[in-house]
């Protein structure tokens, strides 16, 4: 799904990943752990085609991410979810979950749907999927940040991409209701066959929850390894204090 | 220089301040502060307080103002002739700033930049659209109203006209404000779903400064009813035209009750945009 060959970023004069080889495989479930600032955002925002490399290749589906226009085309390989939900407060939480679909629509379809909302079983189901049907006619700005989540998980279900970028998704809920989130994301990921690649700060959701555990420090591979060969001294090297470098690295290690 | 302050602090904490972060310019900011009261404090100096300051027979007249505020004239036809004068002023004000939204919307959004991808053409857009609202509120709406009187003599077409304009400047430049403010996430989560611009701006912009806008919308309202008022001061009836004619006759009654009716105006307008902010907000 995903290819990085010798890929770098950086922002001004901060290198947020250094050479980074990795591939990807069609429907892994992958989980990104590392402290503030070791690029876990970058990287997702790398596979997600809305930054492009500074050196090296991304290929996204075989495809090198440079060539294929945003929008539509792009919005169907990969779907990104924030921790923020990113969701319009205002809007009902149909509309919200609708929004998924604009990419395929044309602007009077939209338009129209604002007032009859169009394809409205879609996003029943979709709810319905990820455990909140009964709020459908809702105000976004109503429901509870869990449930916030849900609606943008549901968004992204009538996106339908082959791939879900979750960047920090359980990171505004409370943690009873994170166990709950990361396991729906992985479940649904599953049942339609989407690759999915999730940045957490909880190292122990992403060991229980996902295949592969991806250890990113300052910008480098830190470790890649199957989630059940992770040991305790390679997440006490990810999380090492280090006080010239990371001087909010405790904040991370406090989860 | 506050940037810099900042991030001194959060990566040396407890550090003491360097000479070059204190900052210096607010120095500059008291002492012209200083200077600019003591110049008021002077100018009142100026000021000839003598007894020619207030006209003759000026101190008893204000009086006679005062006495008539007092004692609204609540004759069954002065309430008569303030409720047709007030539904009036409603009519002007509500019809005037329905044409004001009709323009403000579309100017407002082609002055957001929001709709239009092309930098060059967005540059077009944005400048002759905010070009466009700044001519429409540079003049006031008494100006605008002198002038449409002048060429339609005294229509209501004048008055709704009038008001529409400056107001449609004043509307269109905010919303264009509000609709570039909105918190970008959502925007960009809906770009990243293969929406174009003009769908985002239909399911995030719009919706995301709707409250802001709305509550504005009203507050200008108030205004407009206002204006409204003031408006018919050059002949278009309504509560400023009996206001006009009741001070013409010295009927200082009369005047307080068309205030009067004024201010319950504003204040039902007031009451009803907070319950609608109300609902909006929760």
């Amino acid at each position: 799904m995903f290819e990085l060959i010798g890929v770098t970023k950086r922002y001004g004069s901060h290198v947020a990943l250094v050479p980074l080889d990795l591939t990807i495989a069609d429907g892994e479930t992958v989980a990104i752990v590392g402290p503030s600032g070791s690029g876990k955002t970058t990287l997702l925002h790398l596979l997600a085609g809305v930054v492009q490399p500074d050196r090296g290749v991304l290929a996204i589906a075989g495809r090198n991410a440079r060539s294929i226009p945003h929008g539509r085309e792009l919005s169907r390989l990969a779907g990104l979810m924030h921790q923020q939900y990113d969701l319009v407060p205002t809007l009902s939480v149909l509309h919200n979950v609708l929004a998924g679909r604009l990419g395929e629509w044309g602007f009077f379809k939209a338009l129209f749907s604002l007032a009859f909302p169009q394809e409205r079983q879609q996003a029943f189901e979709a709810l319905e999927r990820v455990g909140i049907g009964a709020k459908l006619y809702e105000r976004t700005s109503r429901l509870s940040g869990g449930e916030q989540q849900r609606v943008a998980l549901a968004r992204l279900l009538l996106q339908n991409p082959r791939a879900i970028l979750a960047d920090e998704p359980v990171s505004s809920v409370d943690p009873a209701r994170a166990e709950d989130i990361v396991r729906l994301l992985v479940q649904v990921a599953g049942e339609g066959q989407h690759t999915l690649v999730a940045s957490l700060h909880s190292v122990p959701l992403a060991l229980a929850h996902f295949q592969r555990v991806i250890g990113l420090r300052l910008g480098e591979l830190a470790f890649d390894l199957p989630a059940h060969a992770v040991q305790q001294h390679h997440l006490a090297d990810l999380y090492v204090l280090d006080q010239q470098t990371m001087p909010l690295v405790g904040e991370a290690v406090g989860h | 220089m506050a940037t810099s302050a900042g991030n001194e602090g959060r990566f040396g904490a407890g550090a003491p301040l360097r000479q070059r972060d204190l900052p210096a310019l607010a120095h500059g900011r008291g002492a012209l502060t200083v200077l600019l009261c003591a110049a008021v404090l002077l100018s009142l100096l100026r000021v000839p307080w003598g007894d020619d300051l207030v006209r003759p027979g000026g101190v008893a007249m204000v009086g006679q103002v005062l006495g008539g505020m007092l004692k609204p004239d609540l004759a069954p036809e002065v309430l008569g002739k303030a409720a047709a004068a007030a539904w009036q002023t409603i009519a002007y004000a509500v019809t005037g700033m329905t044409v004001a939204l009709a323009m403000a919307l579309p100017l407002g959004a082609l002055a957001s930049g929001t709709l239009v991808r092309n930098p060059v053409l967005r540059r077009v857009t944005m400048v002759l659209a905010r070009g466009s609202l700044g001519l429409l509120r540079a003049i006031h709406e008494l100006v605008w109203a002198w002038l449409f009187v002048a060429a339609l003599g005294l229509s209501p077409v004048a008055a709704i006209a009038a008001l529409a304009i400056p107001y449609a400047g004043i509307l269109g430049r905010i919303y264009a404000d509000l609709l570039n403010d909105v918190p970008p996430q959502p925007v960009t989560a809906l770009q990243t779903t293969g929406a174009g611009l003009a769908i985002t701006f239909l399911y995030a912009r719009i919706p995301l400064a709707l409250p802001d806008m709305i509550s504005y919308t009203f507050y200008r309202f108030e205004c407009g009813l206002r204006s409204a008022a003031i408006l018919s001061f050059v002949g278009l009836g309504g509560l400023g035209f009996q206001i006009q004619i009741a001070l013409d006759d010295l009927l200082f009654g009369r005047v307080a009750t068309y205030l009067l009716v004024l201010v319950a105006l504003i204040l039902a307008v007031d009451t009803w945009s907070s319950q609608v902010r109300r609902r909006l907000t929760q």
